[in-house]
């Protein structure tokens, strides 16, 4: 691997970006709508689903991409979107439905694009799976040495739409990687009780792609593995799945009482935060002080401060532009 | 006394980076409880009549169990599970405690070097379900249940003829056991454990091993494919990789499956049992077993020294040949 230091702190500012944009929309998320929780109400309205706890599977991902690596996403994009490279100020807008958003604001949280990033997410679970499987089909025809990237969730991987990608990926040896972030739960339903094998990995061999297990809140091993699949798909040697086992930390949804959840269970995932588990191999190697911690978490901070001072001062779009800007 | 078996399957072991670095197999659950499965039965067909089974996320050995028949009792450990290499040796340490007489492990290298840290002298029958397994053999689940059992029952003769004592390399930070081996250590021009897997053979700096065998895969295979290996079935070894260009020769060594390389060779040295010796790089990662495990940071001593406290394995062949010999395959009409 022998990753510079400017590389090593690089993923570090990353996460901390993905933490801190999260951890500061799920605290605005409520304004306006309590003490009744009214989803409508206040300046993000609708669902919210947040990345916190699964930074290192984007961050380690998107480090070995280009900007012009399409990468389809879920109903939870913010980390990869931030990852990919997306200015904060575009992408809090369009989650405040506000004119200078990526999609003029009427997309939202759940459909964030950008064309200059290639990037694109959906609502629909599994839906981004097949559209990177044609992204990499129209790249191999083209004879360009991109690839393309598709993260999805457990839940995704038993619909038909992913083992129909991963069929079609194999036969046609499509340059595109797929990345499951097995996060342990489908909205509330544990893997366990959904899914046939303990790990989607097993499934790249019933198709005849590599397939490994990473653990998804190490950003160092996710990094490895998707460099070596990111690698090996440019060089033109095919698909492979990475299953990044990781942990979401505020639940499936803003407002989920989580009652699914064992005693503890997410009290012992905290203690292997992935910000953390970087944070001290850094410092224990001499490559990161408590200082330089604080000021990369400062500097983040004003960051998003920008992009939420932005956001809130962008008009909303007019309301005879209702009807431009869209696909459909 | 009821003879007493332990099975430690371990359900992350067969998915590591080694599927995209070299040609790694991939070993399903579904096949682990199928290979469980058939170990069961293989115990009930001998007398086992309780077995104890560590606890996994998946459920491999309720699975197997449910699938098996067999009137055998299979008991759970009542432990928390943490996904961790931390399970094998906690159930390791419980079946020694429940007074198991041999543990069927399911895993690669890895694996049961969790499960040696808590064995003790109980002897295992470990089948491979990893990657590069040099520990573990490749073994038909049925012939691993028949030998546990013939182990377990204490079948006449089996003791002596077929529980081997293997040495293992004992890792130690201040003078104090830190950790051990049971294949290779290996010092890795690295510095985090990421991914795990080693696999780049220009980053190996020094190949420990508490013995020298041929015919194996992974960093262990560079001593075992040397001319004089032979001569040295007793010793461990310690190589140090020509890093600049002063090797005395190279060596063609299966570093992963389907991956082959030449490594440059600086110097050998045939340990004895005891002695020990001090890592010269770093900092650097130290790779227990194929797997990057103790970082080492700049100007930290970190020694090696090989033991003759590794576990007690079962030679299946022997302890089946002493199960035929003592009629236990045999019913008087």
């Amino acid at each position: 691997m022998g990753l510079s230091k400017e590389t090593l702190l690089n993923l570090y500012d990353t996460m901390v970006k993905i933490r801190t944009f999260e951890e500061r929309v799920g605290e605005m998320y409520y304004e306006g709508k309590l003490p009744a929780f009214d989803i409508a109400a206040g300046p993000i309205p609708g669902e919210m689903h947040l990345y916190s706890g699964q930074e290192a599977v984007a961050t380690g991902v998107c480090a070995n991409l280009q900007p012009d690596d399409p990468v389809t996403s879920t109903h939870r994009a913010h980390g990869h979107l931030i990852a990919k490279g997306e200015d904060l100020k575009k992408m809090m807008a369009e989650i405040f439905g506000k004119e200078t958003g990526l999609s003029h604001g009427k997309g939202g949280h759940m459909h964030l694009f950008d064309p200059n990033l290639h990037f694109g997410c959906g609502g629909i679970v599994g839906g981004g799976i097949p559209q990177a499987v044609g992204a990499a089909l129209a790249i191999k025809k083209r004879g360009e040495d991109r690839v393309a990237v598709s993260f999805f969730g457990d839940g995704a991987a038993n619909i038909g739409a992913f083992h129909e990608s991963l069929n079609l990926a194999s036969i046609w040896r499509l340059p595109v990687v797929f990345v499951v972030e097995d996060n342990l739960y489908a909205i509330s339903v544990p893997k366990s009780a959904s899914t046939a094998v303990r790990s989607n990995a097993e499934r790249g061999a019933a198709y005849g792609i590599p397939a490994v297990q990473v653990d998804g809140q190490d950003v160092l091993a996710v990094y490895e593995a998707a460099k070596e699949a990111i690698d090996r798909a440019r060089r033109g040697e095919g698909p492979s799945l990475i299953e990044a086992v990781c942990y979401r930390f505020r639940g499936h949804f803003e407002g989920d009482p989580e009652l699914y959840l064992a005693k503890g269970e997410k009290d012992k995932w905290k203690e292997r935060d992935p910000i953390n588990i970087l944070g001290s191999q850094l410092k224990a190697q001499g490559l990161l002080t408590d200082a330089e911690a604080e000021a990369i978490q400062a500097k983040m901070t004003d960051l998003v401060a920008e992009a939420e001072a932005f956001a809130r001062e962008s008009p909303y779009p007019a309301p005879e532009e209702a009807l431009e800007h869209l696909f459909a | 006394m009821t003879a007493l078996v332990g099975i430690i399957a371990n359900p992350a072991s067969g998915k590591d980076i080694r599927r995209l670095v070299a040609h790694g197999s991939v070993f399903s659950n579904n096949e682990k409880i199928n290979i469980i499965t058939r170990v069961l039965r293989g115990l009930d067909a001998l007398g086992i009549r309780h077995v104890l089974a560590m606890p996994d996320s998946f459920g491999l050995a309720v699975r197997a169990y449910e699938n098996a028949g067999v009137s055998l009792r299979m008991t759970l450990l009542d432990m928390a599970v943490t996904n961790t290499s931390q399970d094998s040796t906690q159930a390791a340490r419980m079946m020694v405690n429940a007074g198991v007489k041999c543990i069927v492990t399911l895993g690669g290298d890895g694996t049961n070097r969790a499960v040696a840290k808590g064995c003790g002298s109980v002897p295992l029958v470990p089948v491979s379900t990893g990657t590069n397994n040099v520990f573990p053999k490749m073994v038909e689940g049925t012939l691993a249940g028949f030998a546990a059992a013939v182990v377990s029952l204490e079948v006449e003769g089996v003791r002596e003829s077929a529980i081997r004592p293997v040495p293992r390399l004992e890792i130690l930070r201040e003078g104090k056991l830190t950790d051990i081996a049971l294949v290779d250590t290996v010092v890795y021009d690295e510095r985090f454990v990421a991914s795990r897997a080693i696999w780049d053979t220009s980053k190996i700096c020094t190949v420990i091993l508490p013995r020298v065998r041929t015919g194996t895969i992974g960093a262990s295979s560079i001593a075992g494919n040397l001319p004089e290996a032979h001569l040295h079935n007793e010793h461990g070894a310690w190589l140090e990789v020509a890093l600049g260009g002063d090797a005395i020769y190279s060596v063609l060594a299966p570093i992963a499956p389907g991956l082959m390389a030449s490594v440059p060779i600086q110097s050998v040295r045939w340990l004895s049992m005891g002695e020990e010796g001090t890592v010269a790089c770093s900092p650097a990662i130290l790779a227990l077993d194929g797997e990057r495990e103790v970082p080492i940071v700049s100007g930290e001593k970190i020694r090696v020294r090989l033991s003759q406290e590794g576990p007690n394995v079962v030679d299946i062949g022997a302890a089946l040949r002493a199960a035929s010999q003592a009629g236990l395959f045999v019913s008087i009409n």
